[in-house]
């Protein structure tokens, strides 16, 4: 089996004293994509934020690419917390699409794509035009390329920037629920955009999600978490139709009762 | 020269000081009120200490104080400046402070999701500050760095009080000399009605332009 892309050692998350993440090891390999369901508060979302340094881990380590992520080894190979330029470097690994989008408002949605290759990554202006269009092209949207997010629909503006986190190259992506803020309506075509990559397989994915079927279609594997820690973790037939532990159980059944369809 | 063109001479002399002065305390205000309003938010509790002593020192005491204490005071410790430097010094100064404010709440109000967007995109926290964050807030800010302005502008009147032959003191010039004190303070009064107007109405105009289709 090759490195793992993403690695987390033992890693426990508190805010103040309450304990989210409860001593978590886990991995993503190259190209995986990796559901994380469970009920809210269980700690998968802030499990995602730490890897996208939204949060500051506590105890434990997160290793990407083979570089650890929130420390760095010092003159003696001990570690110690790591320094910004370090911090950003193993960061720019990692992309993120957020529930509430988080566009820039004051920019065109061309501009919005091509601001952090042109700013972050220094890319020509010209190239950066070129390789924006082309992601908008992917995701359909390359008429709205002059428009301002607050001219967009729900679900072009999370398109929009599903196309920005990519233009980036992050060897992993992850999906804060990117649909949970959407009209049903426009759940669909977020989907389908995100499948496509999918597809593509060369990215790794994170999905935090609601939508078991869409967990079910894309994911490789699916990690169920409960208070904390990750419960179950296995390929969807087994967590979806196998469950084991009472506590997925119970969470399908809740699920399930709530999704059927009336017919 | 006649009666009326020597009052409309000598108020036009005065308007000239006045917006001058208007102008560059403007522009102090504007920069003092940026660097002190980020300064304000900055990680280092000693820098914050310090802008919060500036800011409390200017907005504790009255404007008219401090014009007087910068243009009389100052000079028996050795630093001696002009009416024109005084006055926008401690105008600019001032207002400074009160920007501060304006400045820090605008970039505390940018909604949270626009930061973790940039760290999500590797941004450094410059390149987020100037890229993304004071482009957004500075909107936010422009109807009270508006209001400010306004208020800069009315301001000055008080410098009449160090001597600075600005439109007020002109005014109270030809009132003393002419004796027609009805008509020389209705025109002082009008002249800045018909400046501080449009103003309010161009400030408007370019909160209007800055957001059209975009929030």
């Amino acid at each position: 089996m090759s490195e793992p892309i993403v690695k987390y050692n033992n890693v426990t998350k508190y805010f103040d004293d309450l304990m989210v993440l409860d001593g978590i090891d886990f991995e993503i390999q190259p190209g995986e994509k990796v559901a994380l369901v469970g009920p809210s508060g269980s700690g998968k979302t802030t499990f995602a934020r730490l890897l996208m340094t939204l949060e500051e881990i506590t105890d434990g380590t997160i290793e990407v690419a083979g570089d650890y992520l929130w420390h760095e080894k010092d003159e003696n190979g001990d570690l110690k917390p790591a320094s910004t330029d370090h911090l950003r470097k193993v960061r720019s690994n990692i992309g993120m699409v957020f529930q509430h989008f988080h566009l820039f408002p004051h920019m065109t949605v061309l501009e919005n794509i091509i601001e952090a290759p042109v700013t972050v990554k220094g890319v020509d202006k010209k190239e950066a035009i070129k390789d924006g269009k082309e992601m908008l092209d992917k995701v359909g949207l390359l008429d709205k390329a002059d428009n301002y997010p607050a001219q967009l629909s729900g679900g072009q503006k999370q398109r929009v920037a599903i196309a920005r986190a990519l233009v980036m190259k992050p060897k992993v992506l992850i999906f804060d629920e990117p649909t949970s803020a959407l009209d049903p309506e426009l759940i669909g075509e977020v989907l389908d955009v995100i499948k496509d990559i999918a597809e593509e397989g060369e990215t790794s994915m994170l999905l935090i999600t609601h939508e078991m079927d869409f967990a079910r279609e894309v994911a490789d594997r699916i990690a169920f978490f409960d208070a904390g820690k990750i419960v179950e973790d296995g390929p969807p037939s087994e967590i979806l139709y196998h469950p084991k532990s009472p506590r997925l159980k119970e969470f399908l059944e809740r699920f399930m009762s709530t999704q059927a369809s009336p017919e | 020269m006649s009666f009326w063109e020597l009052i409309a001479s000598m108020l036009g002399q005065g308007l000239v000081i006045t917006l001058l002065t208007t102008v560059l305390a403007a522009v102090l205000a504007l920069v003092l009120g940026f660097v002190a309003g980020l300064m304000r938010l900055s990680k280092n509790k000693f820098i914050r200490f310090l802008v919060a002593i500036y800011v409390e020192v200017f907005r504790g005491t009255s404007l008219l104080v401090q014009l007087f204490w910068i243009y009389f005071v100052l000079p028996m410790f050795g630093i001696t400046m002009t009416a024109m430097t005084a006055a926008v010094l401690a105008i600019g100064l001032n207002f400074g402070a009160y920007t501060s404010e304006v400045v820090r709440s605008g970039i505390q109000s940018v909604d949270k999701g626009q930061i973790e967007a940039t760290i999500a995109l590797n941004f450094t926290r410059v390149q987020r500050m100037r890229r993304i964050i004071i482009p957004q807030a500075f909107i936010i800010m422009l109807p009270n760095l508006g209001n400010q302005l306004i208020e800069l502008f009315k301001s000055t009147s008080l410098v009449a009080l160090i001597t600075l032959t600005d439109l007020t003191y002109q005014a109270n010039v030809l009132n003393a000399t002419t004796l027609q004190t009805t008509q020389i303070f209705t025109a002082l009064l009008v002249i800045y009605f018909v400046i501080a107007w449009p103003m309010t109405k161009g400030m408007k105009l370019l909160e209007r332009k800055m957001t059209e289709g975009r929030m």
